[in-house]
């Protein structure tokens, strides 16, 4: 009992703390949760060739964004996956048509690759190869002149490239797996 | 077999190829300060490593039943109160929550260590309560509670036994790097140091080399989950 | 009693170089390791360990006549772990890019030696003003390491500066070709110990007495 009372003060602490965080987490919170959605809801435009805004679409075991023409159409999706690179997690945002028969799109959202080389991932004529790729058949990347299904990867981080394409035919996959229900709502 | 893979995978990544203390910069202040000899380089490893099975364990007990959103004991609590379950959300409270979790271990771990092996106790002196502030412990208490990278597919939240080998291949990654630190500083005390380096300056030069020399090891677990058939 | 203690000021000028908690106390290296590779990110994090210094200090000398012996850890980890949950939602709101690259090491702030250490050296001795001073002076120079480092790794890794060129790369059509190993871990590891030795070689001379002209 008398340490319970020498430690009056850390209690009165704690309490006034977790006061003070929940007030800071309400405040905040909001505003938090936006930032991470923008992030992904501003690369829609650039992603898929006519949508002016996006909106989150519930899809079980995906992350998808409709991206919408003015009138309302939908002009495409946005998948948001992520999968093991070189050396620590990618993430990417791909952009499809609304059939999701063609990649209108590719955006790196976080990667930890190696400065220089593994990075240059990022790039936008890297990803600008994306763009058009049919989706019937899955993705590869290869270091000699890509034809069809393939794409250049980049010199000397080949496995980063690899990753990507890895990522992106995954993803693509799943997501037309789910197309026809999504298209009946 | 392929969960046993995972594991393995993490293992290996955890504890070479992104090495705590060579890729992640943390648990540093230590790794200068205890490196000098290889028996106590060894042994405050052995402690880390031991000190991070218990804190991961509980920080990950906390936050899976308490301070994730949607946590069970959270909800029912709320549920008594008469409050909305569902949106309960205490991830604000894990920093402090983790702290205490781990000064609680090292606490528990200084006091079973002066019952049962007081020469070890006596040893470490000064540096076991210093675990406290090593930012290994915290770091991987960190990764556990928030990151998601290893569940593809899978709910947002680590699964146990992927959290614990994480922890305890981190802390043998720790105590694998300051072992040759003190390795190498064990000779170093022979060798004819300029006055300016002499201390922490060539400590962190050959830490320097050290992980330029980890740095070979990237990709390897890539590889080898390919070679097992990912 | 008090007037043995250094003063506010003399607290101040100490934390810039005489006792720089990077190159001298050798605390906190965590951070200077790990957010240096781009002056804008070593930026944030002095910032917000400023923040969380002035903010610990401030507190723990306001309430140093309840404190404990056995229990002032406890006290000052509590009182850094909410003000760095603070500062962590505050940038992760205002400033969501940084938020995300210093990932994290924001966190780690709770656990960095520096804040503990000033609280127990100054704040739970001393009044708000040399605590303040005191704060002030160790997030000086714990801002001007991390700086120096930063400039060193983001102008040889990446030829610019905060973002402006300074040296031109081959990719941009200069004549640079940048040194990746400076983003990368070795070269973290390298360019502290040489600062360090830089920074002893230069305090061992300036303390070395003037002789006979």
């Amino acid at each position: 009992m008398k340490y319970l009372l020498d430690a009056w003060l850390v209690i009165v602490l704690g309490i006034f703390f977790g006061g003070t965080l929940a007030f800071v987490h309400t405040t905040l919170d909001a505003r938090i949760k936006k930032n991470q959605l923008d992030e992904t809801l501003s690369q829609i435009p650039s992603l898929v060739p006519g949508a002016c805004r996006g909106e989150k679409v519930e899809v079980p075991g995906l992350t998808v964004f409709k991206g919408l023409r003015e009138d309302g159409a939908t002009s495409g999706w946005v998948i948001q996956a992520r999968g093991q690179g070189f050396a620590d997690t990618i993430q990417v945002l791909i952009g499809v048509d609304a059939k999701a028969d063609a990649i209108t799109g590719l955006y790196v959202l976080e990667q930890k690759e190696t400065p220089g080389l593994g990075d240059n991932i990022t790039k936008e004529t890297w990803r600008e190869q994306f763009k058009g790729k049919g989706t019937a058949e899955p993705l590869s990347a290869v270091v000699a002149a890509p034809s069809g299904h393939q794409v250049k990867a980049v010199t000397g981080a080949t496995i980063s490239s690899v990753s990507v394409c890895g990522i992106v035919n995954a993803a693509v996959a799943k997501f037309r797996e789910r197309l026809a229900e999504l298209e009946k709502r | 077999m392929d969960h046993l893979v995972s594991l393995l995978l993490l293992a290996l990544s955890t504890a070479i190829i992104n090495n705590f203390v060579f890729h992640y910069f943390v648990g540093i202040c230590p790794y200068i300060g205890v490196s000098r000899r290889v028996d106590m380089a060894f042994g405050m490893g052995a402690a880390v490593t031991f000190v991070m099975g218990v804190a991961s364990f509980l920080s990950w007990m906390v936050t899976y039943f308490v301070l994730r959103p949607g946590a069970s004991l959270t909800a029912w609590v709320a549920g008594l109160a008469g409050a909305d379950a569902g949106s309960m959300d205490l991830s604000i409270l894990k920093y402090a929550v983790y702290i205490f979790v781990i000064a609680s271990a090292v606490q528990f771990v200084e006091m079973y260590l002066r019952r049962f092996f007081p020469p070890l106790y006596k040893a470490f002196g000064v540096f076991l309560p210093l675990i406290t502030t090593n930012c290994c412990i915290l770091f991987a208490c960190l990764e556990i509670g928030t990151d998601k990278r290893m569940t593809s597919g899978s709910p947002d939240f680590w699964p146990l036994d992927l959290a614990l080998v994480y922890a305890l291949c981190g802390g043998m990654g720790f105590a694998l790097a300051i072992t040759i630190m003190a390795g190498i500083r064990e000779e170093l005390d022979l060798c004819d140091v300029p006055k300016a380096l002499r201390g922490p300056s060539i400590v962190l030069i050959i830490a320097g080399i050290l992980a330029m020399a980890f740095l070979g090891f990237a990709g390897v677990d890539t590889n080898i989950g390919k070679l097992l058939g990912r | 009693m008090a007037d043995s203690q250094p003063t506010a000021a003399e607290r101040f000028v100490n934390g810039i170089l005489p006792e720089n908690p990077i190159f001298r106390q050798i605390l906190g290296t965590c951070p200077t390791l790990a957010v240096t590779n781009g002056v804008k990110a070593a930026l944030t994090m002095a910032g917000a360990v400023a923040f969380v210094l002035v903010c610990s200090n401030l507190l723990v000398s306001l309430i140093r006549p309840l404190l404990k012996p056995h229990l002032r850890i406890l006290v000052f980890t509590l009182t850094i772990a909410a003000f760095v949950t603070i500062a962590d939602r505050l940038l992760a709101a205002y400033m969501y890019d940084m938020s995300k690259q210093l990932g994290p090491y924001i966190p780690l702030i709770i656990v960095n030696c520096i804040i503990i250490a000033r609280c127990e050296i100054c704040a739970s001795k001393q009044g708000p003003l040399p605590a303040l001073g005191d704060a002030l002076g160790q997030s000086l120079g714990f801002l001007l390491a991390l700086t120096a480092m930063a400039s060193v790794r983001e102008i040889l890794g990446a030829g610019t500066w905060l973002g402006l060129t300074v040296l031109a790369t081959k990719e941009n059509g200069g004549w640079f070709d940048p040194w990746s190993i400076m983003l990368l871990p070795p070269g973290a590891f390298l360019v502290f110990g040489l600062l360090m030795g830089a920074v002893n070689w230069y305090s061992a001379r300036a303390s070395k007495p003037v002789g006979p002209a």
